[in-house]
């Protein structure tokens, strides 16, 4: 793209983003900026367009019009590096039922640094993420054994194995009890301090995570 | 990147063995069945063997497709690989996944099939069986690369099966075709060069463009 010289902002910038999703726009020539160090909450009403934004921000919905940009340069281009830094956790979870929880954070892990991970200490990692999140000693249970809670703590557990530099996460504080809501506030705040992008859904306020831009999504 | 993926599609075939067994036994059955109902007798099972096995691994291989992406898309883990890994390596681990557990049990069940189906009677017998084989290893795997194209383009549809089925058996006659007059070739004692000549090219087509195809179907069905 010509433009990409243009382009001034650090962390995501989406500049004259249109989404649409079953021939309904939801979202027309709209700017947003995701600078490093902040963390975004994304408010809207159900079916407003809240999950179809966050798609077509990682880069799975294809957007009408518009290009997001990562540092500057369009996420498609591949020296970016946007796919590196993402995690991206949607409604779904994404974990198989057939295999235990550790091999299916393994599995994340392994994808995500291309194998060069040192698999002890990834087990190790491991092990200690799922005791802070109170489900420690269940690494060899299989994914389908849990509850809708624990299966949802799980993947949380991805944040924390996984380096990256930007988390987009649809609805991370549904299905959790106050204890993790707690962790998941102070992790991401953590993330933040270390220079981490945050965009995140919600349905309702999360006292427990102080937030640095509200962007909202609304019905026509 | 292909080895992480293939190895978590071998692991939970595994933990999943029963719904690779039923397009096995669905083969076996099917070709088992028609000494029954033809007849025991060698030449008219010779002449019927190549079409029988031939159709009954189609339809086996047809049957699996089902599996192919579905479980995938439907957790959501699909949306995640194809973040974090290209298309085209995500169609690569998951066909050649695909055809390790369906495609290669078929071949090396088809001895048994021969044996049932009279095609290793008489003094050539060892060979026509070994025709056979060398025609499924050469088919089987063209049928699931053109089977993942398919799968991958109809996946946001619900009930994908029946429209998979007549989006690619047109493209799956041409290598029934080839691959069963390979053996009734080799039968007749005729030259078979040719036949297996035309299956490999179908392959070797199918092997550069199939994986990407499928890769860039399955970015449009995911968005």
């Amino acid at each position: 793209m010509s433009q990409s010289q243009d382009i001034q902002f650090d962390g995501l910038y989406a500049h004259e983003l249109t989404v649409s999703r079953s021939e309904q726009v939801l979202l027309e020539d709209a700017d947003l900026h995701l600078a490093p160090s902040t963390i975004t909450y994304l408010y809207g009403e159900n079916g407003a367009g809240k999950t179809s934004l966050m798609r077509c921000l990682a880069g799975l919905l294809p957007a009408d019009h518009g290009v997001v940009y990562w540092n500057k340069k369009p996420i498609s281009h591949p020296d970016s590096g946007y796919f590196q830094d993402l995690i991206f956790l949607a409604h779904s979870l994404s974990m198989k039922n057939e295999l235990t929880i550790a091999e299916n954070l393994r599995f994340y892990a392994n994808l995500r640094l291309k194998g060069r991970v040192h698999q002890k200490s990834l087990s190790n990692d491991i092990s200690g993420v799922l005791r802070e999140l109170g489900i420690g000693g269940l690494e060899n249970r299989m994914f389908a054994e849990l509850s809708a809670g624990q299966q949802h703590k799980v993947a949380l557990a991805r944040l924390m194995l996984e380096p990256a530099k930007i988390w987009i996460l649809d609805e991370p504080f549904v299905n959790l009890d106050q204890k993790t809501r707690g962790w998941l506030a102070d992790k991401t705040l953590a993330f933040k301090e270390q220079g981490g992008v945050v965009l995140f859904t919600s349905h309702h306020h999360i006292d427990e995570l102080p937030v640095d831009q509200n962007v909202g999504v609304e019905h026509e | 990147m292909i080895l992480t993926l293939l190895k978590r599609e071998l692991k939970v075939a595994r933990r999943n063995w029963i719904g690779l067994a039923i397009p096995l036994l669905f083969f076996i059955i099917v070709v088992s069945l028609f000494p029954f109902a033809v007849s025991p007798e060698a030449p008219v099972l010779q002449k019927l063997a190549p079409g029988v096995i031939w159709v009954a691994a189609l339809l086996a291989m047809l049957l699996s497709l089902e599996q192919f992406y579905r479980s995938d898309y439907q957790d959501g883990s699909l949306e995640q690989l194809l973040l974090m890994s290209s298309p085209t390596s995500v169609a690569i681990s998951k066909i050649l996944a695909h055809w390790l557990l369906t495609g290669l049990p078929l071949v090396i069940l088809s001895p048994l099939l021969a044996v049932l189906m009279q095609i290793n009677y008489g003094s050539a017998g060892s060979s026509h069986t070994w025709v056979l084989m060398l025609s499924l290893v050469l088919g089987t795997p063209t049928l699931c690369l053109l089977g993942a194209v398919g799968m991958s383009l109809t996946l946001a549809a619900s009930r994908n099966g029946l429209l998979v089925s007549i989006l690619i058996i047109p493209l799956y006659v041409p290598i029934l075709i080839f691959g069963a007059s390979t053996v009734t070739a080799s039968l007749e004692n005729m030259r078979y060069n040719g036949e297996l000549a035309i299956l490999g090219a179908f392959l070797l087509i199918a092997i550069v463009f199939a994986p990407f195809a499928s890769g860039r179907a399955l970015k449009i069905s995911v968005g």
